[in-house]
């Protein structure tokens, strides 16, 4: 981070300095915006909410510049992460990194990753003369919002994870969606850098005319046949000629390695390569990383297919940050479950997995977990249909629910829960599931009292929720003294 | 035992919105009913026997995808328009019932071809019609509700003989305007809800088993079947639908 960063304050001061009326009238509503919003964080959370939303959304009415403004006060700049799955993970995998680098950084890690959860988060860590507290921040934007936000906080990193169908009722077709973040890389300022996932063809399709500084990653392992291809599949068309792809590996829904038969389009040689990936005793991962001119081992320890992508898309933004190995090899291994993804909780004795599901693509990696389970099984599924879930539920019918028929005996009972509690419920008796198995609590908070009283310490509650259905369970868990407030770090 | 062929076009690209669920409430309420269904996946490029066929199923895809679906049919409408008069069952979803029509237009005044099955055209609208939509449907003696979720950025408009599936009660339905929603003509059932759709309006799902049963000659003889789950989860998505929650988001879109 050495002379670019010289020359990213050389133009802020530029800006900061810039005189006249406007410019102090500017300063003032920054002001006025910074503290109404941090006002509005304390009262949200006095209310015990999270404050990710509505301090945001007000602060950005009275200056639509604030995130703009505030990023720009930032000595190393920003860095936003986007794409359908794995956003979550990734960024705080790459806070990590930079935190053992000795960065301090602004992050959303609650999830909150509409333009005014960045916002939001800004806010949260800004001071009341308005210059926020930290060296960068660290961004994972929704897929839509994504080219606002960069337009807005020009980072200096983009880390675009995959692309797969999700809240279609948001942004309308898949298309629209691609499109979207074609805008976004296209808006970013030249001098930055961009970090894409080279298994994934549509997303290499869009990124391929950029002419950003292009980092690739991509798994080069053999692992299992996945079981999983019915549902969920999207996009395995050429994205320029739109004649079926080839596959050699397929490592889940679309991603994996491709060429196309009729064109010459096929997956690049990845920059930063995942070589090779063996079991520790202790269930960790040690993996084998490849790069020009280097290689290296560390061990990680969140499981599923799903999380080596995500721990490669990191290590390859913080080789482009030029983070030295020996930080990225300790961070790695001090890796958690973020937000709702596979969080552990343990209630006099009773087990808990909480593990948040908002498309076909991220559902079916959780449910192999869960099938991977040897432990006797109680199963909370809660699905709500706000604008964070996507008011479209018809996803849940790509989901593979039928794979969790096999394990039918060792399941001892199904609740559904949330304000869709019924569609899942005829969902789950469509996959084959006898109706009686299925018990409908559309009181997210009586469902999860109930299930709990029920469960017995040599059984796994999992819950799967939607994202808003997440926030409500996990107040409810936080009010039994499970956990911590979301916003606290 | 009654055996009918369900024809799926295009498993893997007309998949848009959950309609794998469609496929599966045909097949699961086949089979609860005592009708084995046979389903006969087809791929792009390969050519649907209409004689065998007793319900083609067409979901919801892409425009690129529905291209593919353009091309590989357009030199058989006259093949499908003979099963269409003879009764064959079609049941098509969102974009596969906008190129049963004459053309979509689209913002550039460019006019795509249809298969010019039914009298309907659709032009391309500014704003996507995006939420919970609830019709009137009179396909039986007595209308009866069927609830679904609507994306749809054209806006078709059906010719003057044309029945349409039904009454708009909640939601934009064909164009937004005319409060129509989908189209019916002879067994062939058009519309823009998916949810899927199927599921939750179980006794549409036995209107087309039926139908196609009766198109091959079969006698429909439908078991009683505890439908509770089914007709909870309808009740309570047309109790979203009607929502103040709900209005505010489908205006907000």
């Amino acid at each position: 981070m050495g002379r670019e960063k010289l020359e990213v304050r050389k133009d802020q001061q530029k800006l900061t300095k810039k005189g006249g009326f406007n410019n102090r009238l500017f300063k003032i509503k920054l002001l006025g915006a910074v503290w109404f919003g941090k006002v509005l964080i304390v009262f949200t959370r006095i209310l015990g909410r999270g404050g990710t939303t509505l301090p945001g959304r007000a602060a950005l009415r009275i200056e639509p510049g604030l995130s703009s403004a505030l990023t720009a006060r930032l000595a190393e700049g920003s860095l936003v992460i986007t794409g359908t799955n794995g956003k979550t993970t990734t960024s705080a995998l790459i806070t990590g990194m930079l935190k053992e680098a000795g960065f301090s950084c602004i992050h959303n890690q609650s999830g909150s990753n509409m333009s005014w959860g960045v916002a939001s988060a800004l806010i949260g860590s800004t001071s009341w003369s308005a210059y926020p507290v930290g060296d960068c921040a660290v961004m994972e934007v929704d897929e839509g919002a994504f080219p606002g936000v960069v337009k807005g906080i020009k980072p200096r990193g983009v880390v675009v994870t995959n692309i797969y169908r999700d809240q279609l009722d948001r942004y309308g077709e898949i298309d629209l969606i691609k499109n979207s973040i074609k805008i976004g890389l296209e808006v970013q300022p030249t001098d930055g850098f961009q970090v894409i996932n080279a298994d994934d063809p549509s997303l290499v399709g869009i990124a391929d005319n950029s002419k950003t500084k292009r980092w690739t990653y991509g798994l080069e392992l053999d692992l299992p046949v996945d079981q999983f291809q019915t549902g969920g599949r999207d996009i395995k068309t050429c994205p320029r000629c739109h004649k079926k792809l080839a596959y050699d590996k397929i490592y889940f829904a679309h991603i994996g390695h491709y060429h196309c038969p009729f064109c010459s389009y096929k997956r690049p040689e990845p920059d930063v390569k995942l070589v090779n990936r063996t079991i520790n005793p202790d269930g960790t991962a040690l993996l084998q990383i490849s790069l020009p001119g280097e290689n290296f081992e560390l061990n990680f320890p969140l499981i599923g297919t799903y999380n080596l992508y995500n721990i490669l898309a990191a290590v390859t933004c913080a080789k482009a940050l030029a983070i030295p190995t020996a930080f990225i090899i300790k961070a790695s291994e001090k890796a958690v479950p973020s937000f709702g993804r596979m969080e552990l909780f343990e209630f006099n004795g009773k087990k808990i997995t909480m593990a948040l599901i908002k498309n076909p693509v991220g559902a079916n990696e959780v449910l192999r977990t869960l099938l991977a389970q040897k432990n006797r099984i109680k199963l909370l599924v809660a699905i709500n249909d706000k604008i964070a879930d996507g008011t479209d539920v018809s996803w849940l019918w790509d989901v593979d629910f039928e794979q969790l028929v096999a394990i039918k005996d060792n399941l001892s009972t199904i609740i559904v829960s949330g304000l869709r509690a019924w569609d899942m419920a005829v969902r789950l008796k469509y996959a084959g599931f006898n109706p009686d198995q299925i018990k409908v609590e559309e009181d997210t908070a009586m469902a999860i009292v109930q299930t709990l009283e029920q469960s017995t310490p040599e059984e796994m509650l999992f819950i799967l929720p939607t994202y808003t259905a997440m926030l409500e369970i996990r107040r409810h868990l936080n009010k039994m003294g499970l956990g911590k407030p979301y916003w606290e770090d | 035992m009654a055996l009918i062929n369900i024809y799926h076009l295009y498993p893997e690209h007309l998949n848009l919105y959950g309609d794998r669920g469609n496929m599966l409430a045909l097949s699961r309420r086949a089979n609860w009913h005592g009708i084995e269904a046979n389903i006969i996946p087809v791929e792009p490029g390969t050519l649907i026997n209409f004689s065998n066929c007793d319900l083609l199923f067409m979901g919801g895809g892409q425009d690129s995808d529905q291209k593919l679906v353009a091309e590989d049919l357009k030199g058989r409408s006259s093949e499908i328009r003979k099963a269409i008069e003879e009764g064959m069952t079609i049941f098509a979803v969102c974009g596969s019932y906008q190129l049963l029509g004459h053309y979509y237009k689209t913002t550039l005044e460019e006019k795509i071809g249809g298969l010019e099955i039914i009298d309907l055209y659709t032009e391309a609208g500014s704003k996507r019609m995006i939420g919970n939509a609830v019709i009137s449907c009179t396909l039986w003696d007595q209308p009866r509700t069927l609830v679904g979720f609507e994306n749809h950025a054209g806006k078709t408009f059906l010719g003057p003989a044309m029945q349409p599936l039904g009454k708009v009660i909640t939601g934009y339905g064909n164009n937004g305007v005319d409060k129509t929603e989908g189209a019916v003509y002879k067994n062939v059932i058009g519309t823009y809800l998916h949810g899927s759709l199927l599921p939750k309006n179980p006794w549409l799902t036995d209107y087309l088993l039926q139908k196609a049963l009766s198109y091959r000659g079969q006698i429909f003889q439908p078991q009683i079947l505890d439908d509770s789950l089914e007709q909870q989860a309808h009740n309570n998505a047309i109790r979203l639908a009607g929502s103040r929650r709900h209005k505010r988001i489908s205006s907000q879109v």
